[in-house]
Parts: structure tokens; sequence; C-alpha cells
């Protein structure tokens, strides 16, 4: 191995796999809180996660702004699911819908930090970054999940 | 736009076929349609293939070629469809828009799949959507909309078991079924958890198995010797991804049930037989609603009387529905208009729906942010008859 393709691994180990480009900041800065990136029509307002190239329903090129999620949702509805699936997700996992009513969005999310059989819809969640799975090569994949949000007294 | 009418139908025994090729249960499907309606495959004027899964699992595509050649059909146009579940009924409304539209008087449309998998696995299709990615697989899906659906209208787990033990009683009647067992309501409750509250007796099985039908126009269907049904409608949508939308009901599916029914002139009312997409205990449960048949949240207590039993108030899925007879996934959507057939024309045995005259399917398939891709639903029925009769039953 060359000193350039050595290197060229070397930097490539300092990256994480991500599950997909774009979902989030990683890996974050110190004291920095966790966001999803979506973006939003600057003509309609409605905001979108994953980002979309275009606003469907205005139609018009170009005026698509990222904007970052709130970490706060409220959960829709959930399951807890016992065979692992083909995406390598190793069972039994929890996982549903989180309305954001900051974004007025609802995004699909894994659930963590407490018994999977545990989350219920109307659960107050928040976001978190973290694997969610190993990949063929043993390399954590990162991902985002949602954890219950923490009463403070 | 000219009517269009059932010529022949026919279908493969849906289950394991391991050592068969998609060509060789095409061509078993098509053949029995071609019998049966007594024509020279040298009469069929275009060909309509749905496959979904060919290209991912076998590595095979332009399947409708290959399955139509089996029948000594070349040059003429075969078309090769692909909407997922939705696959065997949108190449059916293809069949039915070129005869309507005046191209052709006599079409093959056909469906066919392998979709068996190893033991423990599961289809992996849809890997490039970020909710695959993050875990999602098609029982998880389902259960949520089944939580929300017991949240919001007090559907219960034993409502949603109701569904897969009265498809599976009749799929005991149906020898082309692939599980051909009777269960009780605790079979279903006891058998493993897939994904709460979705058990493994309240999903469907992967399939194999082919079916056909021939479409003609008024003028052909004269010549056949067959009872004559009749395209009523045929419509095909696609979701809405609505962000935020209920899941407790599906507004692709209640948008193809209107306009069918405006096309057919008709309403959930006039039904006498019906086949669903049962690929999980509570999508007929919310089937029931989006098609009108009952009100959105009774579909549980709507099962629990029995309205939907053979005998009762609107019999849906006699075939066994996908639950008991199986899911070769593009060949579906046709395998339920070949049942609504067989009871429109008094074939359809031990399972027959007395005096049928007007049956509809519905279809959907496809997931996309939390919505449904594709939904078909189509209205068959039978028309006066003044043509000597010579069917023979399909149990």
């Amino acid at each position: 191995m060359n000193e350039t393709s050595k290197k060229a691994l070397e930097g490539k180990e300092k990256y994480a796999v991500v599950v997909e480009a774009g979902l989030f900041h990683y890996p974050l800065n110190r004291g920095e809180k966790p966001h999803l990136t979506g973006n939003r029509c600057n003509i309609c307002d409605k905001r979108f996660f994953p980002k979309r190239t275009g606003c469907p329903y205005c139609f018009k090129d170009g005026d698509m702004e990222d904007v970052e999620l709130d970490r706060y949702g409220i959960i829709y509805a959930c399951t807890l699911v016992h065979i692992p699936s083909p995406s390598g997700i190793k069972a039994p996992y929890a996982y549903g819908y989180v309305d954001i009513p900051v974004d007025r969005i609802r995004v699909f999310g894994l659930f963590t930090g407490a018994e999977p059989s545990s989350f219920h819809a109307g659960q107050k969640v928040e976001l978190v970054i973290e694997p969610i799975k190993t990949d063929k090569n043993g390399q954590e994949v990162i991902g985002y999940k949602f954890k219950p949000v923490e009463n403070r007294h | 736009m000219r009517d269009v009418y059932l010529g022949g139908v026919g279908m493969t025994v849906f289950g394991k076929h391991l050592a068969r090729r998609l060509r060789d249960l095409g061509r078993e499907a098509c053949l029995k349609a071609i019998e049966e309606s007594r024509i020279h495959p040298k009469e069929i004027q275009a060909g309509y293939c749905a496959n979904a899964l060919g290209s991912a699992i076998q590595g095979e595509t332009g399947v409708g070629q290959n399955v139509l050649w089996e029948l000594g059909i070349n040059k003429i146009p075969i078309i090769n469809i692909e909407n997922a579940c939705a696959s065997g009924s949108t190449a059916l409304r293809e069949g039915w828009m070129a005869i309507a539209g005046g191209f052709y008087d006599v079409v093959l449309v056909v469906g066919v799949e392998k979709a068996v998998m190893p033991k423990g696995t599961m289809l992996n299709v849809g890997a490039a959507e970020l909710e695959t990615k993050l875990g999602d697989v098609f029982p998880g899906y389902f259960a949520l909309t089944a939580k929300k659906h017991m949240e919001v209208y007090g559907t219960t787990k034993e409502q949603l078991a109701q569904v897969s033990v009265k498809n599976h009683a009749n799929g005991i009647l149906n020898s082309y079924a692939q599980f051909r067992k009777e269960f009780t309501v605790e079979d279903v409750l006891n058998s493993p958890m897939i994904a709460d509250p979705i058990t493994l007796y309240s999903c469907c099985p992967n399939s194999d198995g082919a079916a056909a039908v021939i479409l003609c126009s008024e003028k052909k269907a004269k010549e056949l010797s067959l009872i004559p049904v009749k395209v009523a409608a045929s419509v095909l949508t696609t979701g809405c991804y609505e962000n935020g939308a209920d899941i407790t009901g599906w507004e692709v599916e209640k948008l193809a049930a209107k306009e069918a029914y405006d096309m057919a002139s008709l309403g959930p009312e006039d039904l006498n037989v019906v086949e669903v997409h049962d690929a999980f205990t509570i999508c007929e449960i919310i089937h029931y609603e989006d098609l009108g048949l009952c009100k959105s949240g009774e579909g549980g207590r709507f099962i629990e009387k029995g309205a939907t039993d053979l005998g009762g108030l609107i019999p849906v899925n006699p075939s066994g529905g996908l639950l008991s007879k199986g899911h070769p996934v593009a060949a579906s959507g046709i395998a339920q208009v070949v049942e609504i057939v067989w009871h429109l024309r008094g074939q359809a045995g031990k399972r027959q729906v007395e005096n049928a005259r007007i049956g509809l399917a519905q279809i959907m398939g496809g997931g996309k942010e939390g919505d449904t891709k594709a939904c078909t639903v189509h209205i068959l029925v039978k028309v006066q008859n003044t043509i000597t009769l010579d069917c023979k039953d399909n149990i």
C-alpha cells in the first residue's frame, strides 16, 4: 500500500457511516444538540423530511431552504417488531411515527432509551443520534432515534 | 368507450412451486383462460403481463414475452407491468383500456410471481426508502395502522383475528388455496408475534402462482359460450403522501372506490361478493370502511357480527383471501377477479355466493411515506344471459 492510499484510508476511518447522507449533522460538535435537517418551501412554508428537491405542492424550483427540525415530538403510533429487519436491525425493536408540533411534520423513527414495549401513542420523545445497526463490514451505522423525554422536576 | 367483457379465466394452485419457472406457471394460467374461452392463442391481439419481483428474486425481466412464447404467442404487442401488489390489477386495467378504446377485441392479461422465500426471511423490497433502512417492515407498517385503529375506534385484537379465522375457513373450500387449515381466534392470537398486534397468522404468506383472464369486446364476447360478465368499472389511483394524515384509512382507496362506484353507477349496497387485499388482518377491516361496506371505525364490529362471512350480509374474500389462498404478488389482483367471475358465473363450488350478480375486487400496493403507492378497484357485473351455458365448477 502506498502512502497516498494509506492516507486515504486513514481519512476514511475518521468518518462514521451514516444511514443516509444529509439527514442530520454528524459528528456533533461539543455541546451541540442533535437535530434532523429538513427543508421548507419558501412559498407555502411546508416542511419536509428527508429534504426534497422541490415542493410537490408549489412546484417551483429553487425555493427550498434547509431547516433544523425541532428536537421534540409526540408519538403518533408505535409498534414493537419481533423479527429482524432485512436492513439489519436486530429484534426486538420499537418504531413508529413521531409528530413534531413546532414544524407541523410527522417523521418515521426508531425508539430507544426505554423498554421497547413501553412506548405508546401520545408519549413525548426527543431526538438522539446513535448507532442503529452494524453493517456487513462490521462498521457501526449511525442513524437517528427518539427517546422518552425525561421528567425534570 | 366500448364495453369490455371477461372471456375465460384461470389460475394455478397458489403455494410453493419451487421446481417451476415463472414462464411455466404463467403458461398454465393462460392456457386455462384460453381453453375456457375456446379461442386459439393466435386470436389474441395483445398481452399484458404483471410481475413484481422477477428482476429482484429470479433475475428475470421481460417475463411477459417469456410466458406468452410458451403459448406460441409472438409478434403482437406484449407489455410488462409492475405496480407492487397492484401489478396484476393494473395490467387488467391496461387491457380493459385497450379494448374500451377500440384498439383490440381480444387481449390476454396474466399475473405471475414466484415469491416464496427461504424460511425465516422476508422479502427485501423498498430497500432504497429511508423507512426501510431504519428497520420498517411490512407487518410493522400495518401494525401501526392496527394500533391506531384500535386506539381511535376500539377495534379489538380478537376482531382482527376473526379476519384470519373467516378467510381460512373459506380457504378450506378452495382447492387453489395455499393454506387449507382451520384456525380459531386463539390460534391466531397465540401464533408468534411479528409486530404488535400483528401475529404470524395475521400475515399472508409469500407464494408462487399465476392467474390469467381473457378480456374481449362485446362482439367477441357474444361468440364465446360463457356467461357474459362485464367490467363495469376499472380504476387505478396513486397515493396522496399527505404528511400527517390519519392512518386509520387510505384516502387512495376511498378515492378509487368513489370513482369505481360512479363509473358503474352502483354503490356498496349493490354488491353481492367482494375480494379485498387482506395482506394483514387489519387491512381487510379498513377496506370494509374505505369501500363503504360499513361506516368508518365500524370494521371490527362488522366482522364480529359475521356480516362478511359466506352467507352473511356481504361475503368478503370467499376465496380465502391472501391470508389463506396465498399472495403471489403480481398474480393476486388477477386471481381476485378470477374468483369474482367464478361467483358471477356460478362456478365457485362449495363457496358459491348464491345469485351473485355484482362483484368488486380491491387491491393496493407499495408503501411510500406512510401511504400506499397504487390502489385499484374493479367492479364486475353479470349481464342478463341469453347464451347457452357450458360452465364447469371450479372447486
